[in-house]
């Protein structure tokens, strides 16, 4: 069995960077592409080789299948990585890499239909015995069928969308009045956004913590879990900080989280890496929420507790290598933090995009920081806004909230605005510092509220 | 049909115009196909025409010069097919519209066309070369 020879990161920004850093190290050429506007970016200059592949809408650069397949052939490219966003999860990319003759570095397209698809995921959970929240089996085929649901499990009830993603789609019923009223709000934002109308409904869970479990599964079988990930604090449904392992968790609930973890990775047929995210109420009760079938953004929070290169990993087990990591040999080691650094207005989440006029970057003991800013460089409207992630490890969770502490103090970024002022925030917050908190956190923390948020 | 049958086959046609020859005996086809290339002195001929064209226009004529720029990322290809002739040759007129060159994309054929009645004064990428999203493919001097 032989690794490959040449990669194509089909992505840019920080995560482009993170796969051609694992890539360098396991001895494989790189391909960056990039769209006009990325021409000085950093992934096109770390990587090997680069092609220019559209214009600055995603739509015809970073998200367009021919282009990007293209640029694989005519550099001989054996692999793609797709990273997160963009095509990661677009299964009809993944259909179209095997058809090319080009392996795709993640799951079987099948397997990330079957994670698009919440309701069909909750039902088949369900069925194998992995517990999820009360609520309706497979989506809801009218509102009264929605209300039927609701009335069964008791209000709040929460509306998802079935192809849905990134809190869109998705609206909280505290009676049957607001039921009537977001049944049709929800199934237009899902179909708006998603292209597809479909609603499930969930028993609505309020201080409910965000906890997440990371697994490897190999081409042979083999499937381990990683420990879990609390992202529980979080605005809209998107996440800012990340950590592993989940404050006051024990040994008895990892091994249960994990067991359900390997459990959703069977019931999905799943290979390469994965995370399965879970709900868990105050009373410790754990419910399957989704799946996500690419890395995640959070992924070195894990790396720093575990010691394993989650993306080598990735490589690895898609070029048909067994796992040589044992469920045994998986150990949490310390904590580790991860704050997203975004450019955002911290006190009302608009985005910031423009150009870096100075930047000076964290460093010391147990302090990693994946980015692919640099000074002069401009952060361009087109695209996600996650300028740097920021991570620390640390003996323990208070030796790891110092050094992220003093590593926000040492981050300089000048000419645009982001979001460290929000998390030396969070930072002093007493309940976060304690390890108490759950996703209401920070709308309970004051953040200033906007027309839209409720 | 024996390996030394094909290697005198493919003797005969050497120093021949003849770019395509096809035979078929006891049921075996064989067709032996070449690119035309062009004789040696030719070629110097055609690249010193070129470089008196380049260095006698540069200063002032930069500037009159459109640049078409590949669309999408492909291979491009300046004739329709291996045997077919070029779709444009230096120096010479093209139209609005007409087609300048192939750039193949998911073994899709786009043809690149003109955007205006002009010359052809440079060639930019080879045949056969990939090419990739805005990278100037000719020179051209509106008329």
């Amino acid at each position: 069995m032989k690794l490959f020879k040449k990669i194509l990161i089909a992505n840019r920004g920080e995560i482009a960077v993170r796969i051609i850093r694992a890539c360098k190290e396991l001895d494989i050429r790189t391909v960056a592409i990039y769209s006009d506007i990325d021409r000085d970016s950093l992934h096109t200059r770390f990587a090997d080789e680069s092609v220019c592949i559209g214009p600055a809408s995603s739509a015809q650069s970073y998200n367009n299948i021919p282009s990007i397949l293209t640029a694989a052939e005519i550099t001989d490219s054996e692999a793609i990585h797709p990273g997160y966003g963009f095509l990661s999860e677009n299964h009809h990319f993944a259909e179209a890499c095997l058809t090319s003759g080009i392996t795709f570095i993640g799951p079987t397209a099948e397997s990330i239909r079957l994670g698009g698809d919440k309701a069909k995921a909750r039902q088949i959970m369900k069925r194998r015995g992995v517990p999820v929240v009360p609520g309706s089996d497979g989506h809801v085929v009218s509102e009264e069928a929605a209300l039927k649901t609701a009335k069964k499990i008791g209000f709040p009830v929460i509306l998802k969308a079935s192809a849905g993603g990134g809190g869109r789609g998705m609206r909280i019923a505290k009676a049957e009045d607001e039921l009537d009223k977001f049944y049709f709000m929800a199934q237009r934002e899902a179909l708006a956004a998603f292209g597809n109308g479909e609603l499930y409904v969930e028993k609505f869970i309020p201080a409910m913590r965000h906890v997440e479990v990371q697994i490897l599964a190999d081409t042979k079988g083999n499937i381990v879990h990683l420990g879990e990930r609390d992202c529980s604090i979080q605005r809209r449904h998107q996440k800012l900080i990340e950590e592993s392992p989940s404050p006051g968790t024990t040994e008895k609930f990892r091994k249960k989280v994990g067991e359900y973890a390997i459990k959703a990775a069977k019931a999905f047929k799943y290979r390469n890496a994965g995370t399965v995210e879970f709900i868990v109420d105050p009373d410790g009760g754990i419910y399957f929420m989704e799946m996500n079938t690419r890395l995640q953004v959070e992924h070195p929070v894990t790396e720093s507790v575990t010691g394993v290169d989650i993306v080598k990993e990735q490589i690895k087990i898609a070029a048909g290598f067994p796992l040589e990591l044992k469920q045994t040999q998986v150990r949490l080691s310390g904590h580790s933090i991860e704050c997203r650094i975004n450019a955002e207005d911290p006190e009302r989440f608009i985005p910031s995009p423009g150009k870096i006029t100075f930047l000076s970057l964290p460093g010391g003991p147990g302090v990693r920081v994946d980015t692919a800013a640099y000074n002069g460089c401009v952060i361009p409207a087109h695209y996600d806004s996650l300028v740097a992630k920021l991570i620390v490890h640390g003996r323990d969770r208070s030796e790891a909230l110092a050094r992220l502490k003093r590593a926000l103090d040492e981050f300089i970024i000048e000419g645009i605005k982001t979001t460290i002022p929000f998390h030396k925030k969070v930072l002093n917050d007493p309940d976060f510092v304690k390890g108490e908190f759950n996703t209401g956190f920070v709308e309970k923390m004051g953040t200033p509220k906007t027309s839209e948020e409720k | 049909m024996e390996l030394e049958d094909l290697k005198s086959l493919i003797e005969l046609l050497k120093d021949t115009d003849i770019t395509e020859l096809q035979v078929e005996q006891e049921g075996t086809k064989v067709r032996i196909r070449r690119e035309k290339m062009f004789p040696a002195v030719e070629i110097s001929q055609m690249k010193a025409a070129l470089q008196e064209n380049i260095a006698g226009e540069k200063e002032e004529e930069t500037q009159r010069l459109i640049t078409v720029t590949a669309p999408i990322v492909g291979t491009f290809y300046r004739s329709p097919s291996p045997e077919a002739s070029q779709f444009v040759e230096l120096g010479l007129q093209v139209k609005k519209g007409q087609v300048l060159c192939i750039i193949e994309a998911m073994k899709l054929m786009n043809e690149i066309e003109s955007e205006v009645d002009g010359i052809v004064m440079k060639v930019l990428v080879e045949n056969g070369q990939p090419v990739e999203y805005g990278e100037p493919l000719f020179l051209i001097e509106p008329l």
